[in-house]
């Protein structure tokens, strides 16, 4: 009896998540009248707007991440050593950005920070990317902290340590040498929700009115049929590249874990 | 003056004192065990040399330099972990290169030390394995390598072999002692086995709520315990009450029977100690004092048989070697048994 419902319950599943992707798919190929062609992808691939944009928010993604291992991982690390009752409540804090809606937050940036404030990020381009930066940061938050912090959980942080102290390391030795390659793994998958955030991301591109893919994407959904769709299936084929080199690395990378 | 020096130590976690009043002075190339019961400030005394913990007062000198305000890592001080605490990233190699590579060796010194070290341990061929592919001997064998790969002043242990099995820890142990000796480094060693301190040390360290009891040779500790503690703590120990007839001489009445301690004792009662095997079954040679009794309980352990008799109201427990040629009494069985009134320990009040 059992046995019947999970397969129930799996082929639900199955057809929940397939169908619409098989239906984009479909639809991204029938750009030419009465046969199945790639325009549509030549089309989105041909558009200057779309490697502008696509290459924007792959270099905002890939500082976000440097930006965002560099502020969790010392982070959670020190809070895991020497503050272990504050744990909880670092834990909430980094949950914040998932009930309070990105508009708010883009909302303070902009009083914060604008033209006639004492910081005035939003005066260059420059200003406005790092502030962009910053709030991507703050999306993924939660994400990467949680897998940074679960990554700690599976190593003796204190005595690792003490370990490399008393044989003469210093805390950035520490860090770049024990901490971070033993937790690499956890800060690859945080690593890759913060891309799959950023890639999609439209709130915090579209108000601070940077060339990112999110409103691109959505600027393509308002005026064309089948571009939106190839696009779809795009952004879905490097969310599973990311995904399948996740799991390569992990596997290059298991030792340590059993023992 | 001694090269480690620990004077007047203290440490308090909030209002709890866990460390009384410590003072030790090591000599070079000393081996010290720090014995006591679990909780017993073990491991915070020693967490305090290699700077993991600040004292509350007090100061530690290492060749006449006070470290107390240095970091850990400022140290030289090799540390060896119960949990051996390898780098799991990191190759058996590269966790022994890993001291000599944050110190800035060159290639050449840290590729010749890591072999050295790893042929000190007996595992020359496993460089290239990582932690979790190790016994949990190889791995603390491969930690051992690893605090001692940097040339470490002074060398710690906290409890080393207890996550091991039993054969291993005592091949171990020896493998341990001849290392040290061989390098002649200064070790404290922390561990609440008796077995393994007693073998193991020059000097004996018997803690015992956050102070050192007694310190001394494992000979001294053994035969001359300076506490009541300490008597009850290391070996085996029968205690019995006895009466003092005579304080001067030491005469007493000891079960039911006169023995001379030679020693002047306090009036009134007094508690001796007996160590088991300082008791023999029937007379033996320079053992004057004959008591008799009844077998209460056989313990056959093998090499050694483990017998209880009952005394004139005492209990007392004694080995005697196994023969294939004469099977042990029987409980109930009538039988004398006789010791050296000198070998009695006075066992002074409760602490
Ligand atoms: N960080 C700490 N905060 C508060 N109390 C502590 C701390 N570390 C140790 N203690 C207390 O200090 C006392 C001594 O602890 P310590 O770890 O030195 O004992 P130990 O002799 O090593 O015992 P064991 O044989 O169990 O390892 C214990 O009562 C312990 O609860
Ligand atoms: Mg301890």
């Amino acid at each position: 009896m059992t046995r019947i419902w999970s397969w129930i319950a799996l082929t639900f599943g199955l057809i929940y998540f397939a169908l619409p992707l098989i239906g984009t798919v479909e639809f991204s190929l029938r750009m030419r009248r009465g046969e199945y062609s790639f325009d549509a992808y030549r089309k989105v691939l041909a558009d200057p707007r779309f490697q502008e944009t696509f290459s924007y928010s792959v270099v905002m993604a890939l500082a976000t991440i440097v930006f965002g291992v560099l502020l969790v991982v010392p982070t959670a690390y020190w809070v895991r050593l020497k503050l272990p009752r504050l744990r909880p409540y670092v834990e909430f804090l980094t949950l914040m950005p998932l009930v309070i809606p990105p508009i708010v937050i883009v909302f303070g940036y902009l009083r914060l920070y604008n033209t006639s404030s004492w910081l005035p990020l939003t005066g260059t381009t420059m200003g406005t990317n790092l502030l962009l930066m910053f709030g991507y940061a703050t999306l993924s938050l939660p994400y990467m902290y949680r897998a940074v912090d679960t990554g700690l959980r599976s190593i003796d942080v204190g005595t690792l340590t003490e370990a490399a102290q008393s044989l003469g390391a210093g805390w950035v030795t520490i860090l770049a040498r024990v901490i971070l390659p033993n937790v690499l793994v956890a800060v690859l998958s945080g690593a890759f929700l913060t891309f799959a955030i950023v890639i999609g991301e439209f709130v915090l591109a579209a108000l601070l009115n940077r060339p990112a893919f999110g409103p691109y994407l959505q600027l393509m959904g308002a005026n064309r049929a089948y571009e939106p769709a190839a696009l779809a299936v795009i952004a879905f084929a490097i969310t599973w590249a990311c995904m399948g080199l996740i799991q390569l690395v992990s596997r290059f990378t298991r030792h340590g874990r059993t023992a | 003056m001694s090269f480690l020096n620990i004077s007047n130590l203290e440490k308090s976690f909030g209002p709890t004192r866990v460390v009384h009043d410590f003072s030790l002075a090591v000599e070079q190339g000393e081996f010290i065990s720090f014995l006591g019961p679990s909780g017993c400030g073990k491991t915070t005394t020693l967490r305090m040399v290699a700077g993991f913990e600040t004292p509350t007062a007090g100061r530690i000198e290492i060749d006449g330099r006070d470290i107390v305000r240095l970091r850990p890592n400022q140290r030289n001080i090799g540390m060896v972990f119960q949990s051996y605490a390898l780098f799991p990233n990191l190759t058996v190699g590269q966790n022994v290169a890993f001291g000599l590579k944050v110190a800035g060796a060159s290639r050449a010194l840290i590729r010749a030390r890591v072999a050295e070290m790893l042929e000190m341990i007996g595992l020359p061929d496993l460089a290239g394995r990582y932690p979790f592919q190790l016994s949990g001997g190889q791995q603390q064998r491969v930690a051992l390598a690893r605090a001692l790969a940097v040339r470490p002043q002074v060398l710690l242990l906290d409890e080393p072999l207890s996550a091991l099995d039993a054969k291993i820890r005592v091949s171990l142990r020896a493998e341990i002692r001849a290392i040290q000796k061989k390098l002649g480094i200064t070790t404290i060693y922390v561990t609440h086995d008796q077995e393994e301190a007693l073998s193991m040390s020059d000097r004996i360290v018997v803690m015992h709520q956050g102070r050192a009891d007694q310190v001394g040779t494992p000979f001294q500790i053994y035969n001359t315990p300076a506490t009541r503690f300490v008597a009850g703590f290391v070996g085996a120990l029968n205690t019995v009450q006895a009466e003092v007839i005579d304080p001067g001489t030491g005469r007493v009445l000891l079960a039911g029977t006169e023995a001379v301690l030679d020693r002047a004792l306090p009036a009134g009662q007094v508690t001796l100690g007996l160590r088991p095997e300082m008791v023999s079954l029937g007379p033996a040679p320079g053992r004057e004092t004959v008591l008799r009794g009844r077998v209460v309980e056989v313990d056959f352990l093998g090499a050694v048989i483990r017998l209880k008799a009952e005394l004139g109201g005492e209990v007392l427990a004694f080995d005697t070697f196994n023969t294939s040629q004469k099977a042990p009494p029987r409980v109930g069985e009538e039988v004398s048994v006789s010791l050296a009134a000198r070998d009695l320990l006075v066992i002074g009040p409760p602490a």
